[in-house]
């Protein structure tokens, strides 16, 4: 059976392998995006993975816009990413607490780790067929070793006048809230865009930020008016079984929800000249099965956000700022009655603020951001219990800190190879409840300062 | 008289070879020009220059035209694609494009969707 298997996926690598090979032959720009469209990746990003308004309107156009007028072209848009990383932590993590796999190791003092690789992606990404595309990404993660079908985002687009103004319709299949949107605002493709996945990180976060990723699958319906208002509404199921569960391919479904998840999003954007600004607000509300069971009360969730972003994109200086403000509501009714709570209702908010400025030179992008990141809520002991590194010694949820990244970018390196660098510093002043003694075993919010390096290969 | 003669045909080969020349220049402007305009431009602004490329038709405003007579009837009309090929403009990117280049453009839009009047 296994020697079946491995048959089975060495047969599956060498033809994507072969496909990639074949869409690099015809490479003129990368990745997939570039070379469809002949574009360089500069037209639709600031700092990688960044939007410029035009990388938003390709996007909500269905990442078909392509240079060529036919419906389909051969070889398929495959685009490759690796990531390679190292993390050092002020202070170690205990032993076990960090898988010690081919990917990953630490060094003899514990708080040195190479993620090598971080992860490693083969996209599909760009137009299906006519007005139909999307961005399907397939990782192996280094850090769980495991492989599973990533952010995807299939969509089918097109465009109408309405009042005498051009409107963008269309509609997105996708497998994470939020990954379908276009403003590096949301949780999907917010700041910081990438972070060590073996440093500790605080317990308590909002389902909308990342807390449904490839645990659901669903569809979406959006609409894009004048470049100036877009508005959008979504459902989402469980990727645990029935039509969505491909969509959670190679995750394990250990968050489920119960029935449908709405899903909306209305923002409005303004742009003059080299300046855009978007205001807007997104949000959901999901039913969550205690422990990953598939039946019995369940615990609810209703997030509300509101997020801002301001853009200037010069000949040579970009400047960008991103916000974003998340609030939860919490009813634990599913939980409270497994005991794994003590409140029977809670809430969490969590406020993100960041900016970046990149500098375009001959040799390359040089870019700086600082970002600050705050959660707040209601004291449960029981949901934030104590417990070496990952618990909290006074029942709180609230951490806040700064993050500063130092990125040197070089798109187009060779025809079909781009870089990023990043230094990353994350400082925390507070984690999970506290500044000193924060999860009852005697580890301080400062022990879980994190320095990240990245190499970041597109091609 | 012989002198003569041999000056003529000098002159006339001289002038000949310099015309051709010329257009040769002229020739390689222009296709430099289409060049660019196909590879960076087109998939805006179409290939009949109208601004309904793939990418142009949904765009919110529109790309601009470049076969109205009223947009080659605009002040300065070479420095203002200059200005927007250098330094972008809305949805429209920069162009890291040498000066050349965005003259041979400038040159290859004039030529093939400046309306003839």
């Amino acid at each position: 059976m296994i020697y079946k298997n491995l048959r089975g996926i060495t047969a599956l690598l060498g033809i994507i392998g072969l496909l990639t090979l074949l869409a690099l032959e015809n490479a003129k720009a990368v990745p997939s995006f570039a070379r469809q469209t002949g574009m360089s990746c500069n037209v639709c990003h600031t700092a990688f993975p960044e939007l410029t308004p035009f990388g938003r309107h390709f996007k909500l156009t269905g990442y078909a816009i392509s240079k060529s007028d036919k419906p389909y072209e051969f070889p398929p848009p495959l685009a490759g990413m690796l990531q390679l990383s190292f993390a050092h932590t002020n202070k170690a993590q205990p032993r076990g607490s960090v898988d010690d796999n081919w990917a990953t190791h630490a060094t003899s003092s514990d708080n040195n780790i190479f993620n090598l690789p971080q992860q490693a992606s083969i996209f599909y990404g760009g137009k299906i067929y006519d007005h139909i595309g999307g961005l399907v990404q397939g990782t192996v993660d280094g850090a769980s070793n495991t492989l599973f079908l990533d952010n995807t985002d299939l969509r089918y687009a097109n465009n109408t006048t309405v009042a005498g103004k051009n409107l963008i319709y269309g509609l997105t299949i996708n497998n994470n809230p939020t990954v379908q949107d276009v403003w590096n605002t949301t949780p999907a493709w917010g700041f910081p865009y990438a972070a060590s996945s073996v440093a500790p990180t605080p317990a308590a976060g909002t389902v909308i930020d990342g807390g449904l990723g490839q645990q659901v699958g669903g569809i979406g319906a959006y609409a894009y008016w004048n470049n100036l208002i877009y508005g959008e509404v979504a459902v989402y199921r469980t990727a645990k079984n029935g039509i969505t569960e491909p969509l959670g391919a190679g995750t394990t479904t250990d968050t489920v929800v119960h029935g449908a998840v709405p899903y909306w999003r209305l923002a409005l954007q303004h742009q003059q000249g080299k300046h855009s600004l978007e205001l807007g607000t997104y949000g959901l509300y999901a039913k969550i099965s205690p422990e990953g069971s598939t039946s019995g009360p369940t615990d609810k969730f209703t997030d509300i956000a509101f997020d801002a972003q301001y853009q200037y994109i010069g000949k040579s200086n970009l400047f960008s700022f991103h916000s974003t403000w998340i609030h939860e509501d919490q009813d634990w009714d599913g939980s409270f009655d497994l005991g794994n709570t003590a409140k029977k209702s809670g809430h969490l908010n969590t406020f993100k603020i960041h900016g970046h400025y990149t500098y375009r030179s001959p040799i390359g992008d040089f870019g700086g951001s600082a970002g600050f990141f705050s959660t707040t809520g209601n004291k449960d002991i029981l949901l934030y219990a104590p417990d070496p590194v990952d618990g909290s010694r006074t029942g709180s949820p609230n951490s806040n800190g700064l993050i500063f990244e130092l990125d040197y970018q070089r798109l187009e390196i060779t025809k079909f190879l781009s870089l990023k660098c990043s230094l990353q510093y994350t400082l925390y002043n507070k984690f999970n409840g506290s500044h000193s003694n924060y999860d009852g075993f005697g580890r301080d919010a400062s022990d879980n300062n994190t320095l990240y390096f990245l190499l970041w290969f597109m091609f | 008289m012989k002198k003569m003669i041999a000056f003529v045909v000098a002159g006339i080969v001289l002038v000949f070879g310099f015309v051709v020349w010329n257009i040769n220049i002229e020739a390689s402007e222009y296709n430099q020009g289409r060049d660019i305009y196909e590879n960076k431009c087109q998939i805006c602004h179409g290939v009949k220059g109208d601004g309904n490329g793939p990418a142009g038709v949904a765009l919110s405003p529109k790309p601009v035209d470049f076969t109205s007579p009223k947009f080659w009837q605009q002040k300065n009309v070479d420095k203002l694609i200059t200005d927007t090929v250098e330094k972008g403009h809305g949805m429209m990117p920069s162009f890291d494009l040498k000066p050349g280049d965005i003259k041979d453009i400038i040159d290859y839009l004039a030529h093939t969707f400046r309306p003839k009047s």
